[in-house]
């Protein structure tokens, strides 16, 4: 544990950089102060607020230099392979390959709010008739024509079928402007039938087994592409090795969910968290990374929650968060507002859950596959956010809609009446575009709206209990 | 007889019949009809539409909803949690050129079969669905041979009306129905266009006579409820030899739509129809809120060398009407 835990600005991160170096930080080679990234046009980091753990410097370090590995990466020879929408099954059988590095183009998404919108990603997407009606992975078209922020890759692989409309959409327009594309299906995950066979799949959702072995055709065929633009074999030993990897990062993550969502005082900010928890996805372009990432990140969780510290006060709301957000600094707003995030849905808890291993790693990955919130239905999704908000004892739910996607608008009424019938806390529904200052005051006011009747129902519960 | 209602062209009207059932294709009327969606933003006005038809519909006995967009995957969420008719998701796959992606095509004809005879339909026998399909393939030659005879609205309708056939047939085209003789002299005088989207509600087909009356002629409806929606003509060798498969063939690989991965079909099948019929310029017409064809309207400009006129429809006519005419006029003025 390196100092008090405290959120702190960019400006304060700079004396604190400075302060753990004297120290003898220990930093790997992408390591250096943060607001050296501004010069390198990410501005929204002057705005927002940080742990202020050598840890989480590490990080934001890590994530703010993974077009700089992705270029070495190339530049050492390595096939560079763009998965798109998966969110978390094609790189952990890309990086059992040697010679290849895998990433998500649709990371694109938090370039116009990290750059403040001086990116022109989206002036690029409207050129192309992919307007703001679309949802801000239209980024990654401009990303693409500009080639100004990863590298082109050598290979395109994108799921399709039981995804949004928007991504799938704007990969067609991709492959249009002459980017070759592999498609794989995800066919919509169903209820098994009376007396069909079925699996269940990691997080507990039951799924016909036909699907499971569809989804693994799928990736037979994945595999076979990837294997042939490595020029390597991927044998079920390799594979399975790749699988132990990625669990070793999805069990850390576990962990740290378990005590950044449950401890009292809330050990590590939420805007941390988020970006721990994206690292599952693709691992930031680099597995053996992250795995050290998470593990430094954890040792200074189980520090803090050891010694009773946090960085937040006790009395947090605790809200759990449905969807990712387009603006990273709402994260910081929910706890400037006097809420602490206490459980998360950000549409990959496939990525989360541990992959089995016990069954051959082509199943057990068709497994974790097929169980992606959005391959199934709103309903299905609704629940598993009701088991997780009981887990993690959240006192309402905060459902962050994506601007434009398609699955958002019918979707979060889904989940709202679900949640509201099923458990007895108020839900709460705010849009988060790229960069949010021109309606920050309205999100704040709906924030704290949700924060004070988190606060008013604990007052009338604690009333009743006294009145006993 | 029990009444199946959907909208989407990869449900077979046939395998709805041959199961002894009536395959009510719905031509949607109006948006918004009864679903009364807290957050209406952000929802296609189409599946709202459908969404209020199903809720509201008091004569059918089931309803098929298609995973062909992810609105109307989520819409079918929507409706089992608000009506007790029994509804059906069908899983239409979006990549098409493996085997994998036709057999659950195939798997899924089955299932909704199952979900047909649990509505109290029939499995059908091989000779069953041969001749069911040949009724139908016999009623959507008819419509087809009667194009240049009938208004593009007329035309419309026929295929709206096609899916709810049972087997009879539309007839030649030559009857009094169509258009008088002087009228269709006239109108080949008008500029030939194609109208290219997905598919069109019932008051949409104004917008054809309205075409027509500002000078244009729509020689191709490329819409979904137009005839790129319509199934091909059956391999009749194959029809007979496997019904089954020659219906799913024909249905999952001879519909071209802009929601296939990749959809390079439409552009083919386009670049086939638009020569064809001389087309000079295109009416592209989508939905506010519908990702999968908004997203073509940029890649169909760069494509083709005709002119191509954006139509968004939010779903409100009265507001849309004024706002579409005008637009429609100045893009029949430049072309003139």
């Amino acid at each position: 544990m390196t100092d008090a835990p405290e959120r702190i600005t960019l400006e304060e991160w700079d004396v604190q950089y400075e302060k753990l170096r004297r120290a003898g930080m220990r930093q790997p080679q992408y390591g250096g102060p943060l607001s050296r990234h501004v010069e390198d046009g990410d501005h929204r980091l002057r705005k927002l607020r940080y742990d202020n753990s050598a840890a989480a410097l590490r990080l934001w370090n890590f994530l703010l230099t993974e077009e700089d590995r992705l270029r070495e990466a190339r530049s050492a020879g390595k096939k560079i392979v763009g998965t798109m929408k998966d969110l978390g099954t094609v790189p952990v059988m890309a990086y059992c390959f040697d010679n290849v590095a895998a990433f998500y183009p649709d990371g694109a998404w938090w370039i116009p709010c990290v750059m403040e919108l001086s990116d022109g990603l989206l002036e690029v997407a409207d050129s192309l008739g992919i307007d703001e009606s679309f949802c801000p992975v239209r980024a990654m078209l401009g990303a693409f024509v500009t080639g100004a922020h990863f590298p082109i890759p050598d290979m395109l692989i994108c799921s399709v079928g039981a995804t949004c409309d928007d991504l799938s959409a704007i990969a067609q327009r991709l492959n249009g402007l002459g980017h070759p594309i592999f498609w794989w299906e995800m066919p919509h995950r169903r209820c098994p039938e009376q007396d069909e066979p079925a699996v269940i799949l990691p997080g507990g959702i039951a799924a016909p087994k036909c699907q499971v072995e569809f989804v693994k055709s799928e990736l037979e065929r994945v595999k076979a592409a990837l294997e042939e633009l490595a020029g390597e074999r991927l044998d079920e030993e390799k594979l399975s090795a790749g699988i132990s990897q990625a669990n070793r990062v999805r069990q850390y993550l576990a962990e740290l969910r378990y005590l950044a969502f449950t401890a009292e005082p809330c050990p590590i900010p939420a805007l941390e968290m988020l970006i721990a928890e994206m690292l599952a996805i693709h691992f930031c372009s680099d597995r053996r990374e992250t795995i050290a990432v998470l593990g430094e990140l954890l040792e200074e969780v189980r520090g803090r929650v050891n010694a009773g510290l946090g960085v937040l006060d006790a009395d947090a709301a605790r809200i759990f968060w449905v969807n990712p957000v387009a603006d990273l600094q709402v994260m910081n707003l929910l706890e400037d507002c006097g809420g602490r995030v206490c459980g998360t849905e950000y549409l990959f808890t496939h990525a989360l859950d541990m992959i089995p291993q016990d069954v051959p790693p082509l199943e057990a990955l068709a497994r974790c596959a097929l169980a992606d919130p959005m391959a199934g239905s709103s309903i299905d999704r609704a629940e598993r956010i009701c088991a997780d908000v009981r887990r993690f004892g959240a006192e309402a739910v905060l459902i962050s809609r994506i601007p434009g996607a398609s699955h958002c608008a019918l979707e979060g009424q889904v989940i709202s009446e679900i949640v509201a019938e099923t458990l007895d806390v108020p839900v709460l529904e705010i849009e988060v575009p790229p960069v949010t200052d021109s309606m920050s005051p309205t999100l704040r006011t709906r924030i704290e709206a949700l924060v004070e009747t988190v606060r008013a129902r604990r007052r009338a519960t604690q009333g009743i209990r006294s009145d006993r | 007889m029990k009444t199946i209602i959907y909208t989407c062209p990869y449900v077979p009207a046939e395998w709805i019949a041959a199961h002894g059932l009536h395959a009510g294709r719905v031509l949607l009327d109006s948006v918004d009809p009864g679903f009364s969606a807290a957050r209406a933003e952000g929802v296609c006005p189409y599946v709202r539409s459908f969404i209020g038809e199903v809720i509201n519909n008091r004569g059918a006995d089931g309803a098929v909803v298609t995973t062909v967009c992810d609105q109307m995957r989520r819409a079918f969420d929507i409706i089992v949690r608000n009506c007790d008719l029994p509804a059906f998701l069908m899983n239409v796959p979006s990549t098409w050129q493996t085997l994998a992606a036709q057999k659950l095509y195939v798997d899924e004809l089955k299932r909704l079969g199952g979900f047909l005879i649990g509505l109290g339909g029939k499995a059908p026998s091989k000779d069953t669905l041969a001749e069911t399909m040949l009724a139908y393939d016999d009623a959507r030659t008819s419509i087809r041979s009667a194009r240049e005879h009938l208004s593009a609205k007329q035309f419309a309708e026929a295929i709206a009306a096609g899916g709810s056939l049972k087997g009879e047939a539309f007839g030649d085209g030559s009857s009094d129905s169509g258009h008088p003789q002087a009228a269709l002299q006239a109108a080949t005088l008008r500029v030939p266009l194609a109208i290219v989207g997905g598919p069109l509600m019932k008051p949409d087909f104004d917008l054809l006579d309205m075409i027509e009356h500002l000078g244009g002629r729509v020689v191709l409806d490329a819409t979904e409820t137009g005839e790129r929606g319509m199934c091909p003509k059956f391999d009749r060798r194959r029809l007979r030899e496997d019904p089954l498969l020659e219906l799913a063939d024909a249905y999952f690989a001879g519909i071209p739509d802009a929601s296939r991965r990749p959809n390079s079909e439409l552009y083919r099948w386009l670049k086939r129809e638009l020569a064809g019929r001389a087309v000079r310029g295109i009416i592209f017409r989508r939905y506010v809120w519908c990702d999968l064809w908004h997203a073509e309207l940029g890649r169909l400009k760069e494509w083709c060398n005709l002119p191509v006129l954006d139509i968004d429809s939010a779903g409100d006519n009265e507001t849309d009407r004024p706002r579409i005419s005008n637009r429609i006029r100045a893009f029949m003025e430049m072309l003139q």
